[in-house]
């Protein structure tokens, strides 16, 4: 099975983890972060949004900080999921998940990812309100990320 | 050489691919300034370069770096995903 999944469909979160839970049977951590569409932006009603990516490369660099994680933390196995296109507030826009012996690892496989995702990864959001859109900016914060990494 | 456009600069040129010809070796920030001669859409979505980023085939690179014919680059703003 594809450890990194760039689909348009929406996905089964409950489904995906209990397969991977099966397969990694032998963990003693799984752990999930499932990202899902804001119903809001700045007290502005969010319609939809619109995500783009860059495919290959998209792919390269996720390939990229798992290798990188590879030598800064145990884990047994992932999963990363990523939609794009149109998508509705409430639906799923991300799964990630991790399998390791302890939980620490688990923990910072997750989050480093999701870190990546916000500065690295190649996607982008589009945000559709009634009579307008924009696109997502990046935070302050992930700029400092971008530093350090 | 392929060039990519994602996201809001993809929006303000008006196409998400070209590909322009190039001699030799050229830098990055060479290859902006020639795209922004083209009209004033290319001029406003290379005017903050700040704000821009630059990918030498699916790799970051800076505006300094130098690209080939056979380059694949592509040109967005920080990515949001997540």
């Amino acid at each position: 099975m594809m450890k990194i999944r760039f689909q348009e469909e929406d996905f089964n979160a409950e489904k995906e983890l209990s397969l991977f839970s099966k397969k990694n049977f032998k963990s003693g951590s799984i752990m999930v972060f499932l990202g899902k569409v804001k119903p809001s932006s700045d007290g502005k009603t969010i319609e939809s949004i619109d995500i783009e990516y860059y495919k290959k490369m998209a792919f390269t660099q996720t390939k990229k900080i798992i290798t990188k994680l590879k030598k800064k933390c145990f884990f047994d196995d992932y999963l990363l999921l990523h939609r794009f296109g149109n998508l509705f507030p409430g639906e799923n826009i991300v799964l990630l998940l991790v399998a390791s012996k302890h939980r620490k690892d688990s923990y910072f496989f997750i989050e480093t990812v999701v870190d990546w995702l916000k500065i690295k990864i190649t996607f982008w959001k589009k945000e559709n309100f009634k009579n307008k859109s924009h696109w997502v900016e990046q935070t302050q914060e992930d700029m400092k990320k971008i530093k350090n990494s | 050489m392929k060039i990519l456009y994602f996201a809001k600069l993809k929006q303000t040129i008006g196409k998400s691919e070209e590909t322009i010809k190039i001699k030799g070796k050229i830098k990055i920030k060479e290859i902006i300034n020639q795209l922004k001669q083209k009209n004033n859409l290319y001029k406003k979505a290379f005017e903050n370069t700040k704000n821009l980023k630059c990918a030498i085939n699916c790799e970051y690179a800076d505006f300094d770096r130098f690209v080939t014919d056979g380059d694949e680059v592509a040109f967005f703003p920080p990515v949001t995903g997540g």
